[in-house]
């Protein structure tokens, strides 16, 4: 899939480099890290002018979220319908107004793989769009601009750039993933504790 | 909520471990591997122009001519001579897709033929002068 992405880049630049991340950005399961960081080494191959680039594609990523965020946004009411009335569906809401803008952020250049997750949440939710919509714009920024200057760094080397931070976006999911069920574990314990020392005799 | 008797939370927080555990050990060793890889690697001058390519193992097979000839420059035409493949309506494929329509009897024929003909064709490198005219 990657091959065949980054032959069209090569033919066609910034319009269709633009086409990926805005479709990656709704889901569809493309490498697009590895492709920005590609994009940066052809940049500065002088395959493509870096700025417009640059700019295309963070214009696209950040329609695409947005859309992705709309998807969610406008799924709401058949949610609500099913979970709405839940004590746990109003915990959920309250604590992604808490923490909905650092996971809005981290997840854009950090751990990709929930981007899209949690930009539904993120309209499903009702997080309000002009704070999603700046937090994605600064994530975005990093993800184009840190990692397509990565890839303009290391010219022809990007390869070994692209597999080593593949494999660390990953690596972090995992380790999200652990800290999640280690958290809910361990709350989980000391309720079960409490429980205990609330019942005389035990 | 009786939380020592909800066999649901159990199944999500022994599920959200394994998980967690099952991804970390995945691209844990990736990492480790991708890092034993990346260690040699050193990014050139960061303003300097790029240099010519002169290592052929770069080429890979979703490359197309006029990207090879431009990043080795050695004309298109040099290759497509070479391939024997018309210029015309092959620009803009790959040599994957150039090996899979002119030679699929030769897996990865178009690619080693590529290779040899830049090292054949490739201009030899400058020498970097030190630069003796500034300053009055």
């Amino acid at each position: 899939m990657s091959d065949f992405l980054l032959t069209q880049i090569i033919n066609y630049g910034a319009p269709i480099l633009g086409a990926i991340v805005f479709i990656g950005a709704m889901g569809a399961p493309f490498p697009g890290t590895l492709i920005v960081i590609a994009v940066g080494a052809f940049c500065r191959q002088g395959f493509l002018p870096w700025y417009t680039t640059g700019l295309v594609a963070l214009a696209c990523v950040v329609a695409g979220d947005s859309l992705s965020y709309a998807m969610g946004y406008y799924a709401r009411e058949r949610i609500l319908r099913r979970f709405g009335s839940s004590e746990r569906w109003a915990r959920a809401g309250s604590s992604f107004d808490r923490w909905g803008g650092m996971s809005v952020l981290l997840t854009r250049f950090l751990i990709t793989g929930l981007a899209v997750p949690v930009n539904l949440i993120a309209g499903t939710s009702a997080f309000p769009f002009r704070k999603f919509f700046l937090y994605d714009l600064f994530g975005e920024t990093i993800w184009v601009f840190g990692y397509g200057g990565l890839g303009y760094l290391f010219g022809t080397q990007w390869e070994a750039i692209g597999s080593l931070l593949n494999s660390v976006s990953g690596l972090t999911l995992g380790l999200v993933i652990l800290g999640i069920g280690i958290w809910l574990g361990l709350r989980r314990l000391r309720s079960i504790g409490n429980r205990k020392e609330q019942i005389p005799g035990i | 909520m009786n939380a020592s008797s909800n066999p649901k939370q159990r199944a999500l927080v022994a599920g959200l471990i394994l998980i967690g555990l099952l991804i970390v050990g995945i691209f844990g060793w990736r990492t480790a591997r991708a890092f034993r890889e990346f260690r040699g690697q050193r990014p050139p001058p960061p303003l300097a122009a790029e240099p010519m390519e002169t290592d052929v193992t770069m080429i890979r097979d979703w490359m197309t001519i006029p990207f090879i000839s431009k990043m080795y420059h050695v004309p298109a035409r040099i290759l497509f001579k070479a391939l024997d493949i018309p210029e015309h309506k092959n620009k803009e494929k790959s040599l994957k897709q150039l090996n899979e329509e002119y030679y699929p009897e030769v897996e990865g024929f178009v690619l080693e033929k590529v290779k040899a003909t830049i090292l054949a064709n490739q201009p030899p490198q400058m020498p970097t002068v030190p630069n003796t005219t500034a300053g009055p």
